[in-house]
């Protein structure tokens, strides 16, 4: 029973809905099968070798699993068939959502912060506020804050490319085409631990994008990234 | 950088013009060493939807990058591992290789068969008077570990050789272990320099666990492809008639037949 016309705006391109979609889903099985796999050999290790019984850094007996255990549970055949198909998928995905935000320039408009937004000052007020679970009132709600902007950056230019390239210093074929990489990472095991913490902090930021989803009005925010269509200041419309 | 100088002479040595030709012609002629040649570019047998397309995927985007001339990273003796691990079969209860390793494989003969000019059994000591090379590489297991050794034995190429060449038809080695293990390989693996049979590890006979008398090192893929315990080698046009088809044990099973990753 609202008088007054929702204030509806266009938030997401279906290039946008599509790409995010398809990332959610091959991101999971990325997930799914890379947990798969590291059960069957759950230890990690720092520099070029490691081994069972070589010093580990990480090893999920400590934290009450054992070996015979985590085997069990875990499937690496399956974990890398699936593992390799979902990331062709997401690179294809990614490389696509990649050319065409650059060309429509979207990074730059939706993502790069202001150089106001960047002053100490104001990253620390939204720091607060973000600890707080304060909404921003108003005009905020359309954009990005500089928090989400940083990290979605931090996520796309950073922790992606990072997934990638630690995991191609850990195939075989590349101890041939590109041994410097190996190197450039410290070794092959070097680079599994790295890939194993990288995508730990992707999972961080997921449950953060998540919490902030709910707090910013779940039903809204998902309704914009299927159907594209945003509504601002929701519960004023319907009242004032 | 001062160890791929060295390595560069080292090959310098090893891949003279003379020593291509030969190489060339030894597989019949005609048959590329890089990593351009699109019949390269997928397995054997293609699985089924979208799981194959990625195989061919990650297994061309890999060959395109790769050539022969290409080695890879060879590591300092100081950096060898001690107690290497011993992963899966570690002692085939097979007869007749118990009976082998008896006599300290006095009797153990590799059969070179199918489609070879001069089908040949070749014993231990006529593989260790063939050319050899050395090389300390690691060995990366799929399931996440790795490991250094350094490998002592003759390049396949050179059995091959020995062997008079395939005939033109051939397109795939399939190499059999003791313990019913059998897995194959390209023409692209078959004629990299660092693809051999291994009959040492780290400058002694190759231990038992680690796949005594003869084991191959295919050093650009996995541990899966690293057979051990071996027991014969032919030369085929087709893998249909091994196993369930699929080009060995290890892609029967459901793993990826390429193992470069």
């Amino acid at each position: 029973m609202t008088k007054f016309p929702k204030n509806w705006i266009y938030r997401h391109t279906l290039n946008t809905r599509i790409c995010h979609w398809v990332m959610v889903v091959s991101f999971m099985y990325l997930l799914y099968s890379g947990i798969m796999i590291f059960l069957h050999f759950p230890e990690l290790y720092w520099g070029k070798v490691g081994f069972q019984g070589y010093p580990a850094i990480f090893k999920l007996e400590d934290w009450g699993i054992s070996w015979e255990e985590a085997e069990r549970l875990g499937d690496r055949r399956w974990g890398r068939n699936y593992h390799y198909m979902f990331a062709w998928i997401f690179v294809v995905n990614g490389f696509i959502y990649l050319v065409w935000n650059c060309w429509q320039k979207k990074f730059y408009l939706k993502m790069l912060p202001s150089r106001e937004e960047l002053t100490v000052s104001n990253l620390k007020n939204e720091f607060v506020r973000h600890l707080r679970f304060r909404r921003l009132k108003t005009n905020g709600v359309v954009g990005y804050n500089v928090l989400q902007k940083l990290s979605y950056l931090f996520v796309l230019f950073v922790l992606f490319p990072f997934m990638l390239v630690s995991g191609f210093a850990q195939m075989p074929a590349f101890t041939a085409i590109s041994p410097e990489l190996i190197d450039f990472f410290g070794g092959r095991q070097t680079a599994r631990t790295l890939h194993v913490i990288c995508s730990a902090l992707l999972v961080l930021f997921v449950l953060v994008h998540l919490i902030e989803m709910i707090l910013a009005g779940a039903f809204n925010q998902i309704r914009s990234m299927v159907l594209g269509k945003y509504e601002i200041n929701p519960e004023e419309s319907g009242e004032t | 950088m001062s160890k791929r100088k060295v390595l560069e002479d080292k090959r310098q040595k090893l891949l003279t013009r003379r020593n291509l030709i030969k190489r060339a012609g030894a597989l019949g002629g005609g048959l590329l060493l890089t990593g351009c040649d699109t019949q390269f570019y997928k397995p054997p047998v293609v699985r089924d939807g979208l799981m194959g397309v990625a195989d061919i995927m990650t297994m061309a985007s890999q060959r395109m990058l790769m050539s022969n001339e290409q080695l890879v990273q060879e590591h300092d003796s100081s950096e060898i591992t001690k107690n290497f691990p011993v992963w899966n079969q570690s002692n085939p209860e097979d007869e007749e290789y118990q009976r082998l390793r008896s006599t300290n494989y006095q009797d153990w003969r590799l059969p070179v068969t199918g489609l070879i000019n001069n089908p040949i059994s070749i014993s231990l000591s006529d593989l260790k008077r063939m050319p050899r090379r050395s090389q300390t590489t690691m060995h990366i297991c799929e399931q996440g570990w790795s490991a250094i050794a350094e490998w002592t034995g003759t390049p396949l190429l050179s059995v091959i050789q020995a062997a008079g060449g395939i005939k033109p038809e051939a397109k795939y080695i399939m190499i059999s272990a003791y313990g019913g293990w059998y897995e194959g390989y390209d023409m692209f693996d078959v004629t990299h320099p660092q693809t051999i049979l291994a009959y040492g590890m780290n400058g002694k006979d190759l231990p038992l666990g680690n796949g005594a008398p003869l084991r191959l090192r295919v050093e650009r893929h996995c541990g899966y492809k690293q057979l051990k315990f071996i027991k014969s080698i032919e030369v085929v046009s087709s893998v249909e008639n091994f196993g369930r088809g699929t080009g060995g044990l290890n892609s029967d099973y459901g793993f990826h037949w390429y193992a470069g990753a």
